[in-house]
């Protein structure tokens, strides 16, 4: 337990910021663990010295305990140091898969916004039909073409997530497109892309700052998914959704080896979920 | 007349239920764990009933020369002869038979009056014919290694007497047709049907017939109303008790587990290790059947790569807690199997050779020293003039490794690289694995499969040498050595059986000495049967399930 000291000092930094901003206790909550999972990804050496690999024979199946706070799994190897070392990969899918979606959102959107007329039909033709195909589908066959991988299921989510963002992006675009300081902008002689760049894309994109973060937890689930189906990642690699793939046997003898990661996964969804909205609150405050 | 359907109202049930969702299978089990009542075995026999089987894999025919197709072909075709529990050979649709002096004429007097299903005679010539193509075409990649180069000839002498003629005695060439392989079709069908007819719908005189083949699902059976041909090892005499066999495909093992505690199946197979002692406490009758033949060992490619050294296969071997990591992984149900050729319960099994290359890593590092991989790269993995001690690892994942046998896989790997050896484990699909993808020589380091067969001359199939004109393709270790070629020949051929022992025993030390291939555990068949149903059992050469004898009970 002495292992995951160091890191607890992390969350109570931000906290004394937030409290300054008058923060709630269920987004300090979620920046804690938030936090905690960033340190997991980016040193993960940190909160465990263990490996996650590590076989252990005669621990093996053994129920959470002191020495082993997740358990072990049916080799012996520790769930928590699994957990821990697999936050890495699994963030990684999800921050991947929700910047590949929000390029092609924004290129898309953007395109269709700004060009109107036939190639605005088209897009939005397009989105509604990539709309309409369910995600997993199109996940599975992305799978099947490329082989199940990390970088497959970043792809995979990432074009699954990107008709949504990209409809969002359009809408933005529109919207912001009328209002007077871009008319002005324009009217005061600055180029097409200036006004773009400096104006259009700043203001249609801060509100999808939060959707963005949603849209993380988001990808971090469906990622999990498909590796829970044994599309994602090969073990032994700890990605989260692996776990719960690896834990599904022993679902009715062993329950930490499902239930202990399952929580992680929806802990952090829902942690990133809080700090998104609030962050929309404030984003939507800052705007009035 | 009243459907058993009828008579049983929770059969019908369970139709209702078949497409429950696995999570709500898995619900139900927690449920069901809370308050399970024991049904007493001992009730009142029901003619008539569906039963519902779930087993793991589905195959791309329903006969064909995988062990999984010879499982549910067995179900519609008979053999001309069986094996017994003791090994010996028994009769089925050859009620007796005449091996000439020279070893090389087998005289099968067949069953009389015995048709298939479409109505065509079952003799003598029907019995050629399928022989006949056994060798000569690809009706069945395995009947035709088990037999080749001994197979000569077959021809019907009369209606009920057929010859089978061989080029060298090959005295085990009967056990060897007692696998489900040798499972004889309608010639009529074979000539007059497409291939994807006889792959779907073969026709044979079994006791049940295939009605339907839900692909991805099930595969429907009916009885065969007019079977008179059971094997002399059958528990009764004449058709099926059951109308209709269900023949499920439920690759996930929690489901598997959790259909037949539910109710939803009657019997599964590959119970789950993890569920195993649950399941012997909990069900009447379970089945656990450790295959003969090529047990699930390593194919170690002697041809390319870091193997070639002989040192490093002995050290990769020792590097790792084989013994352990299977025991462990498989919760002690399935047995370690150090003998890379034949699984311990293949007759002639060589047991000293199985104890060969111990978890001593001391041991393995001083091989892969004296092998002059001595440097170390950052990782730790050792190096030899510039190039790291690493080998691919190919797995059937899913069809060949259960998650159960994957993680076995992963826990050496881990040890493995202790030693400082870099193993990667690439996991491969059934079509990858078999459609060719992994078949060239630089693709793979290792690859660990089975392949059962109730007799040591699977040691033939297996470790034949490639030669030009007949290149051996089952020999994934891509091992050529002619001193193990003529003792498995003198052994295949030899007479005497206390000879052919002491040869085969010597071919298994030769490969072990050589460690042209490396032991992991013995492949199984296991089952578990709700108590309401009795007298399901696995025949002897395979572990074939039989469902002809069993009835339900109230």
């Amino acid at each position: 337990m002495s292992a995951l000291a160091p890191s607890l000092r992390l969350p109570v930094v931000g906290l004394a910021r937030l409290t300054a901003l008058r923060a709630r206790p269920s987004t300090v909550l979620a920046l804690g663990f938030v936090g905690l999972v960033v340190v997991a990804a980016v040193a993960p050496g940190v909160l465990t010295d263990r490996s996650p690999t590590a076989i252990d024979f005669p621990s093996a199946l053994a129920a959470p305990s002191w020495s082993h706070p997740f358990g072990t799994d049916e080799v012996g190897r520790d769930l928590l140091t699994r957990v821990i070392h697999g936050a890495r990969l699994s963030l990684g899918i999800g921050l991947g898969a929700t910047a590949l979606a929000m390029s092609i959102a924004i290129v898309l959107g953007f395109a269709a916004a700004l060009a109107g007329g036939i190639v605005d039909t088209l897009i939005t033709r397009v989105l509604e039909v990539a709309f309409a195909f369910p995600a997993l589908l199109l996940a599975l066959l992305l799978i099947a073409i490329f082989g199940p991988s990390a970088t497959t299921q970043v792809i995979a989510v990432g074009i699954g997530s990107a008709p949504g963002y990209a409809r969002m992006v359009r809408g933005q675009v529109l919207n912001v497109r009328q209002a007077g300081y871009i008319e002005a902008a324009a009217a005061l002689g600055h180029g097409r892309w200036t006004v773009i760049r400096r104006h259009l894309f700043p203001n249609a994109m801060r509100p999808l700052v939060a959707v963005v973060t949603l849209g993380v937890g988001q990808s971090i689930v469906w990622a999990s998914s498909l590796a829970f189906l044994g599309l994602g990642i090969a073990p032994p690699n700890p990605e989260w959704g692996a776990l719960l793939d690896a834990g599904r046997l022993y679902i009715t003898t062993s329950w930490w080896l499902e239930i202990l990661p399952g929580l992680v996964i929806v802990v952090f969804a829902v942690s990133v979920t809080t700090l998104g909205r609030t962050l929309q609150r404030r984003l939507e405050g800052a705007g009035r | 007349m009243s459907s058993p359907l009828q008579r049983r109202p929770h059969l019908r049930r369970r139709f209702r239920f078949a497409a429950t969702a696995a999570g709500l299978a898995l619900a139900a089990q927690a449920l069901a764990a809370c308050g399970s009542t024991e049904v007493d075995g001992a009730g009142d026999k029901v003619d008539g009933g569906v039963i519902t089987y779930a087993h793991v894999q589905e195959p791309p025919c329903i006969f064909g020369g995988w062990i999984q197709q010879a499982y549910i072909s067995r179900q519609v075709l008979d053999g001309l002869v069986t094996q017994d529990e003791d090994g010996s050979v028994k009769p089925w649709l050859a009620t007796e038979w005449e091996i000439s002096g020279d070893g090389l004429t087998y005289t099968f007097t067949l069953k009389d009056g015995v048709e298939f299903t479409d109505g065509t005679p079952l003799d003598a010539e029907a019995v050629a014919y399928n022989f006949e193509q056994f060798e000569n075409t690809d009706l069945n990649g395995t009947a035709k290694v088990s037999i080749d180069p001994y197979y000569k000839k077959a021809r019907a002498i009369d209606a009920t007497h057929v010859e089978i003629s061989l080029n060298k005695p090959y005295p085990q060439f009967l056990t060897l047709i007692t696998q489900g392989y040798f499972g004889i079709q309608s010639p009529t069908a074979l000539k007059t049907r497409t291939k994807e007819e006889n792959c779907e719908q073969p026709i044979g005189s079994g006791a049940f017939t295939v009605e339907e083949w839900k692909k991805g699902e099930e595969v429907i059976f009916k009885k065969n109303p007019d079977y008179t041909s059971w094997p002399s090892t059958a528990k009764h005499e004449g058709p099926a008790y059951v109308d209709e066999l269900h023949w499920k495909f439920v690759a996930d093992g929690v489901s598997r587990y959790a259909s037949l505690t539910t109710g939803q199946t009657d019997v599964i197979y590959e119970v789950p290790t993890v569920n195993w002692k649950e399941a012997e406490q909990r069900f009447d009758t379970t089945i656990r059947y450790i295959t003969p033949g090529k047990p699930v060992s390593f194919f170690i490619n002697t041809q390319q790569g870091v193997f070639t050294d002989k040192l490093v296969r002995q050290a990769f071997a020792h590097g790792a807690d084989r013994k352990g990591a299977v025991e462990t992984g498989f919760h002690g149900v399935i047995p370690y199997e150090g003998n890379p050729s034949v699984s311990q319960s293949t007759p002639d099994y060589n047991d000293k050779a199985a104890d060969a290359y111990p978890f001593d890593q001391d041991r393995a590092n001083e091989l892969l020293d004296e092998a002059g991989w001595t440097e170390r790269n950052d990782d730790g993995v050792r190096t030899k003039d510039g190039k790291t001690l690493s080998a691919k690892l190919v797995y059937g994942a899913g069809f060949i490794f259960t998650s159960e046998g994957a993680t076995i896989l992963q826990a050496l790997q881990e040890q493995w690289k202790e030693i400082g050896f870099d193993v990667k484990l690439i996991p491969a699909t059934m079509a990858e694995l078999w459609g060719g993808k992994f078949s060239d020589p630089s693709t793979y380091d290792a690859m660990p499969s089975y392949w059962t067969s109730p007799s040591p001359a699977i040691l033939w199939i297996v470790w034949r040498p490639s030669t030009e004109a007949l290149p051996n393709f089952n020999n994934r270790s891509l091992y050529d050595n002619e001193e193990l070629s003529k003792v498995i020949q003198a052994a295949n051929s030899e007479q005497d059986p206390a000879k052919a022992t002491a040869l085969y025993e010597q071919a298994q030390q030769i490969i072990q000495d050589d460690a042209a291939g490396i032991g992991l555990y013995t492949q199984n068949t296991t089952m578990a049967v709700a108590d309401n149903l009795k007298d399901v059992w696995v025949e002897k050469s395979q572990g074939e399930p039989i469902f002809s004898d069993a009835y339900f009970v109230e």
